[in-house]
């Protein structure tokens, strides 16, 4: 016998308890003078001798119940040694359900001649057989099935969007040989049409799975393979309301195509392109689609690429592809500056920032920070000052507002901060950081964000800027920063002091920028990054962004902060691809979509309505058929017959029947705790 | 003890009756045919004028019976196992009643206390004022010793001469063998002997609970048992003693009375009444 869990057994030191109590317990009676002691010795009388036995009784079974609690807990093994005739045979089935498999000739579907070979092979199987059988798309395993059951279980098998999952069938492969049936006949066999997805996973295997017999069909037709697929899809640019795709199209087969490309939205549909492949080219072809009033408004637009018939795999013939389109909005840019050459550094990155494509239209305006007034602001969607000055301090209750209603304010400081307005727009929580101190040394910026989740910021930005070699910018002083407790730290000094500083508030943002919009402490609005810098400051991308998955993706679809839909809530409630409704978890500016079961689309429920494109995984449905020298070459890598290999499992328990006995053990236990109270009783008697 | 004995004998005192002794004394009572060593002067004369045949008078003795009481006082009678009357309580108050009904019917009345030998004895007699003796007596009276119920039977059989009732009030734990040799002897010397076998409550049914060290009121050994587990084995054991006394002292002309010392003292008076009915 062994232990799983070993060092449980330690718990069975608790045994001191009871005997400690059985030492230092005294026995309880009452005295009581009496006349007929003649009459009562004749009975059983309680005599030390039988006291202490009782007692000892007693102690015995309360220390067996303690010992019985640890083992338990300890997860034991009763290891049988087996004589030959004794071991079962046990069958493991690795059925590969992958989408590749729903590839149809003219005789049928790959998954129906899985079928029929599997049914075929537990029917030829002995009567008492185990079988445990595996799906490779989930990884899914059915244990413990009798013939009957698995005929049952092979039958009731669909194939499942998705690609194969060799490592989950092995896996359980090794625990079945090792645990649940050591000593056992395991014979293994596996159905796969073996795509090169597939194969690669088993070539990839490092270490061998022993078993007493392997078996394996390549499930693949005897005619030429018809499959073309759409391999990926990307949006290359919106102009005059036309999106542009490129669309990857591959021919997996071996069967020339001439095919017809289209996309089309819910109203709109593209102008088909002729495909013609050859087998296994690959070309990209590009798509215009007229996306109409859909462009000018911020939505995200789903998007069906597909080719039109003639292969023998259709779900691949379909790719989903969201894109969020970011509308046309005008910006309006204040700067507000103690003189306009203190602006013009940042004033001209961001005029060449208009003439990008980012802005419909981006209006700039200048004014000097004595005269900033209530107007401007009202004007303005962005707010650009070059200092916290006693003007912003007059005009706190306004800047508040201002941003309560959705506007941006960006603050640079000077070297010198007036206490008072800072004070003021501090209590207003206005500022994301209260600058402290001015520390003058030299200092350098990180390569790149502290923080690349928050909201509220152009995270495209953000990565562009470390392109420009940001860590190489010197800065001449700094301020020690107080952040505002709601307040995230975006940028940081090479010192570990804060340089971007960001603050939601209300429907807008607040940033507090550690230097100054000038050269006068430190060279950031002088560098090459001051258009990449400016771009990240001025708000979030208004780039044309892609949702588009694989089945085997984790999901996570980014959402606007300004979105009032997604304020305050932790759940929101979503379509799945099965058409089912699901809840996904909203986390700061991402939404984590869980299972998207199947392929299709996903789609938030209410409005606006977020859409991703589930898709196969790249590759699944490459119908190139596997060599056979090539498959039996890997196949016997990875599945070793008998003890040979494997040595470090099969040595040791190859002739052993590893019995758990947690169930007796627990048994015993009950049975103890209810007899304990029952003996107890009675040996007081 | 003189108002607990008044208010268990009303209701039974039924006022005086005939002495159950017949004697040669002044009151006529009956014939009888003549025996050899018969005395010559209570041969009746005219019956043998008239009939040719002897006969003897018989007159009805006007003196009432004596009554020996004897009460156990050995420690073992201290029990009390409810806690409230003890077995020597109960004793005291059923010979301080039957004191008092005898007395108030002019029998002489004698009280022997008694362990391990004769502690005290207050000799017969039937004034009324012998009632206050008897009563002091058992007032001030402290059980003390063990029993030696058989050798104090002796020893009152032989000191004794005049014939009675004797009345025992005991718990009887002694050699049961030895006691039933007493009380033979007292019934070879022709007194009518009644038993008052006082028994407490819990020594007849052990009706403890947990574990109990018992320790014997005489000789102080010590047992520690779980009653439960006992009182099976000890109320059979227990009825096969009193069973036993019972049949013993039936086959001896004896009577006996149980007394669970949780019961009134009616029982026992009524015992007493139904005896001497019997005597008449």
């Amino acid at each position: 016998m062994s232990f799983t869990e070993w060092i449980f057994l330690l718990g069975g030191l608790a045994v001191v308890g009871p005997v400690i109590a059985h030492l230092l317990a005294k026995p309880r009676f009452r005295r009581l003078p009496f006349t007929m002691l003649r009459f009562l010795r004749t009975g059983q009388v309680e005599s030390r001798s039988r006291r202490n036995l009782r007692d000892l009784l007693i102690l015995l079974l309360r220390c067996a119940i303690v010992v019985l609690i640890a083992m338990l807990f300890a997860r034991p093994l009763l290891h049988i040694r087996l004589k030959p005739s004794e071991s079962r045979s046990v069958h493991c089935l690795g059925l590969d359900n992958s989408m590749s498999m729903a590839y149809s000739d003219g005789s049928g579907s790959y998954f129906d001649k899985l079928k029929d070979s599997a049914v075929d092979y537990i029917r030829s199987t002995e009567d008492d057989a185990l079988f445990n059988i595996c799906t490779l798309a989930s990884g899914d395993w059915m244990q413990g099935l009798s013939k009957g059951q698995a005929l049952a279980e092979v039958k009731a098998l669909k194939v499942e969007p998705g690609g194969a999952n060799v490592a989950d069938f092995l896996s359980g492969l090794k625990r079945i040989g090792s645990v649940e049936h050591s000593g056992d006949k395991i014979s293994v066999l596996v159905l796969s049409d073996f795509t090169p997805n597939t194969l690669r996973q088993f070539i990839n295997v490092a270490k061998p799975v022993s078993v007493n017999k392997i078996d394996y069909e390549p499930i693949v037709s005897s005619e030429p393979v018809n499959n073309a697929a759409i391999a990926g899809a990307r949006v290359v640019g919106l102009a005059d309301g036309k999106l542009t795709i490129n669309a990857a199209v591959v021919n997996y087969g071996q069967v020339l195509q001439n095919r017809l490309l289209t996309a089309r939205t819910e109203e709109n549909r593209s102008a088909p392109i002729d495909i013609n492949l050859s087998a296994g080219q690959q070309k990209v072809y590009q798509v215009q689609l007229d996306v109409g009033a859909a462009g000018r408004q911020p939505s995200v637009l789903p998007i069906e690429l597909s080719l039109s018939d003639g292969d023998g795999l259709k779900p691949d013939d379909t790719f989903y592809l969201a894109v969020s389109i970011p509308g046309h909005e005008d910006l309006n840019v204040l700067f507000a500056g103690d003189n306009e050459n203190q602006m013009f550094l940042l004033k001209t990155a961001t005029n060449t920032l208009s003439r990008t494509n980012s802005y419909d239209v981006l209006r700039i305006k200048q004014v000097p920070m004595s005269e900033l007034a209530v107007s401007d602001l009202d004007w303005a969607d962005v707010v650009v000052c070059s200092g916290i000055k006693d003007r912003l301090g007059d005009l706190a209750s306004d800047i508040e507002s201002f941003i309560k209603d959705g506007g941006r304010f960006v603050c640079f400081v000077t070297e010198m901060v007036p206490a008072g307005a800072a004070k003021q727009l501090w209590q207003r929580d206005i500022l994301a950081a209260l600058p402290g101190k001015f520390i003058q040394e030299r200092a350098y910026i990180q390569p790149k964000p502290y923080d690349s989740t928050a909201s509220g910021v152009d995270h495209i930005a953000a990565r562009s800027l470390s392109n420009y070699k940001i860590d190489r910018i010197l800065l001449k002083g700094y301020f020690k920063c107080e952040p505002h407790p709601d307040a995230r730290l975006l940028w940081q000094l090479q010192n570990g002091f804060g340089l971007v500083y960001l603050k939601r508030f209300g429907g807008g943002t607040s940033i507090l920028v550690n230097t100054s919009v000038d050269d006068s402490l430190g060279s950031l609005t002088k560098s090459n990054a001051s258009v990449a810098f400016c771009r990240y400051l001025l708000g979030e991308s208004r780039q044309v962004e892609e949702y588009c998955f694989t089945r085997d993706q984790r999901i996570v679809l980014p959402i606007s902060g300004k979105d009032q839909f997604f304020a305050g809530k932790e759940q929101i409630w979503i379509e799945t691809c099965d058409g089912r409704n699901r809840r996904a978890v909203v986390a700061d500016s991402s939404l984590l979509i869980p299972d998207p079961a199947g392929i299709g689309w996903v789609k938030t429920l209410g409005k606006p309505t977020i859409y991703a494109g589930i898709n196969l995984p790249q590759g699944e449905t490459d119908m190139t058929k596997p060599v056979a020298a090539e498959l039996t070459g890997v196949m016997s890598r990875v599945f070793t017959a008998g003890a040979e290999s494997d040595v470090s499992e099969a040595g040791v328990i190859r002739d052993k029947k590893n019995r758990p006995l947690w169930k007796i053990f627990a048994w015993a236990l009950i049975l103890l705790l209810l007899v304990e109270p029952a003996v107890a009783n009675r040996l007081k008697r | 003890m003189d108002l607990v004995a008044r208010c268990a004998v009303e209701g039974f005192f039924a006022g005086l009756h005939p002495s159950p002794f017949h004697g040669f004394s002044v009151e006529y009572s009956d014939h009888r045919e003549y025996h050899a060593g018969d005395e010559l002067k209570f041969v009746d004369w005219k019956v043998f004028g008239r009939s040719d045949k002897l006969y003897i008078k018989q007159f009805q003795q006007e003196t009432n019976t004596t009554a020996y009481i004897l009460l156990d006082s050995s420690k073992s009678m201290s029990f009390a196992g409810d806690g409230v009357v003890s077995k020597m309580d109960y004793g005291s108050y059923l010979a301080a009643a039957l004191s008092y009904l005898m007395l108030s019917q002019s029998d002489s009345t004698a009280l022997i206390l008694f362990a391990e030998r004769v502690i005290k004895h207050i000799p017969p007699r039937s004034r009324r004022t012998h009632l206050n003796i008897i009563l002091t007596a058992l007032q001030y009276n402290r059980p003390e010793g063990q029993t030696n119920l058989a050798g104090v039977l002796h020893t009152f059989a032989e000191t004794t001469k005049r014939r009675g009732i004797v009345i025992l009030i005991s718990d009887l734990l002694d050699d049961e063998a030895d006691i039933f040799q007493g009380l033979a002897h007292l019934k070879f010397l022709k007194h009518d002997v009644i038993v008052f076998h006082t028994m407490d409550h819990q020594e007849l049914n052990l009706d403890y609970e947990g574990l109990i060290q018992f320790e014997d009121l005489e000789t102080k050994a010590r047992m520690r048992a779980f009653p439960q587990s006992l009182r099976e084995g000890y109320r059979k054991r227990v009825s096969e003693f009193l069973d036993n006394i019972e049949k013993t002292t039936g086959n001896s002309g004896i009577d006996y009375c149980l007394l669970d010392t949780s019961e009134p003292l009616d029982r026992a008076l009524v015992a007493y009444l139904a005896k001497r009915k019997r005597m008449m």
